[in-house]
């Protein structure tokens, strides 16, 4: 949390650098709402999946995997950092307090990343799932009219290719390294392939952010292409999961799981100690 | 990662084919990572990570020697392709080799003379 006592914006230069200026009353009110809304579910979704890979941190399988995955961990709270503080400016709020400050029941993360950290093979095959998910989405916002988000999602877009690589690649390494590590992989797909779909859940307002030409169209018209790459990558492994992606729903809530309920205390723990301390 | 040299024994005698032989398949390969801080600089060894193939290595090496933004380039070699030389007949050898070095030209005087001429002729 970046505070001042006084209560004027609470906004550090350093994340205010990574969102380029733009007036928030280009876009009418319903709009930027929708936009609003757009936002918080991606970066919920890279907030929610940062922390629960970074609980390998200090416990990866081998040291050099332990920093990398934390490294990603944190680049993805980075993305998500940088998309509060978008929302923060469309909403004239905090982008500490939309971070850290909601109730759990508030968060729009979607049922792919509502899963715990589990075992490798399960971190490695839900991590991969999304990060495919996410380059999708993201080349699909690298063409918005809105240029403000095109502009930070070229960005993002440029650290994400990068890890889908190293998840590729640790996805060979389950398909090829005995049995164990392919029995635990299959089990970690077949529990999240129904959940697969689920970054592209419909948004209420998805109308008006294509109708203002922020989006080019429905998100969930985005799910048959993750569909269809990650099974033929997977048809490469000979790790097919069982059955079918249950659709795009999955960011409605409450009630709030038991897991996201945990890893909700835990993030939120110490600005809970003192929610007007300055850092 | 493993120390420079660390837990390696040291090559005996020169015979190099025993260096570089920690990556039998079963364990991981190392890798040796150099990396440049800027450009024109010169690569200067990094360290070491353990990885089981290229694609991994090279990421390992991004995020050990380069997440902070620290390296503009890095170079990531098998350490089983680094011909491994500390052979003390080649590179210590016993006599006496005292006139292969740059020593022996007294330069002091000749530089402080030089420079006495230089400012009695300058500005």
């Amino acid at each position: 949390m970046i505070g001042s006592p006084d209560g004027r914006p609470r906004t550090r230069q350093t994340i205010a650098r990574d969102v380029p200026e733009f007036d928030v009353h280009d876009l009418d009110q319903p709009t930027r709402a929708a936009l609003a809304e757009l936002l918080v579910t991606i970066a919920d979704d890279e907030f929610v999946l940062g922390f629960w890979d970074s609980e390998w941190t200090g416990i990866a399988p081998m040291l050099e995997e332990d920093v990398a995955f934390s490294s990603l961990a944190q680049d993805e709270i980075g993305h998500a950092r940088v998309l509060y503080e978008m929302i923060a400016r469309l909403t004239g709020g905090d982008a500490d307090d939309i971070a850290f400050g909601r109730p759990a029941e508030a968060y729009r993360h979607c049922r792919l990343v509502d899963h715990p950290r589990t075992d490798w093979a399960f971190s490695v095959c839900r991590r991969w799932l999304y990060d495919l998910a996410d380059s999708i989405r993201l080349s699909a916002l690298a063409r918005s009219s809105f240029r403000p988000l095109a502009d930070v999602v070229a960005k993002i877009r440029r650290e994400e290719t990068y890890h889908l690589m190293h998840m590729d690649a640790w996805m060979r390494r389950l398909a090829s390294s005995g049995l164990d590590s392919r029995v635990r992989a299959k089990e970690a797909l077949d529990t999240l392939w129904v959940d697969a779909s689920t970054p592209f859940a419909r948004l209420p307002d998805e109308a008006l952010l294509i109708a203002a030409g922020i989006l080019e169209g429905p998100l969930d018209g985005l799910a048959d292409r993750h569909r269809d790459m990650a099974t033929d990558f997977l048809r490469e492994l000979d790790l097919q999961p069982l059955g079918a992606p249950s659709g795009t729903g999955g960011r409605q809530r409450p009630p709030v799981s038991t897991s996201f309920a945990w890893l909700w205390n835990e993030f939120t723990m110490v600005r809970r100690q003192d929610e007007t301390a300055t850092w | 990662m493993t120390g420079s040299r660390g837990s390696q024994a040291p090559p005996l005698e020169g015979r190099h084919e025993d260096a570089g032989r920690l990556g039998d398949g079963a364990q991981p390969d190392i890798w040796e990572v150099f990396r440049q801080e800027k450009d024109g600089d010169p690569l200067r060894h990094a360290g070491n990570v353990k990885a089981p193939d290229a694609d991994l290595a090279t990421h390992y090496a991004r995020e050990l020697f380069g997440r902070r933004q620290e390296s503009v380039r890095l170079w990531v070699v098998p350490r089983s392709a680094i011909r491994d030389l500390s052979d003390p007949d080649l590179l210590q050898p016993p006599l006496d080799r005292s006139f292969k070095k740059p020593g022996g030209y007294v330069m002091r005087d000749k530089l402080a003379a030089a420079r006495r001429r230089t400012e009695g002729q300058g500005s």
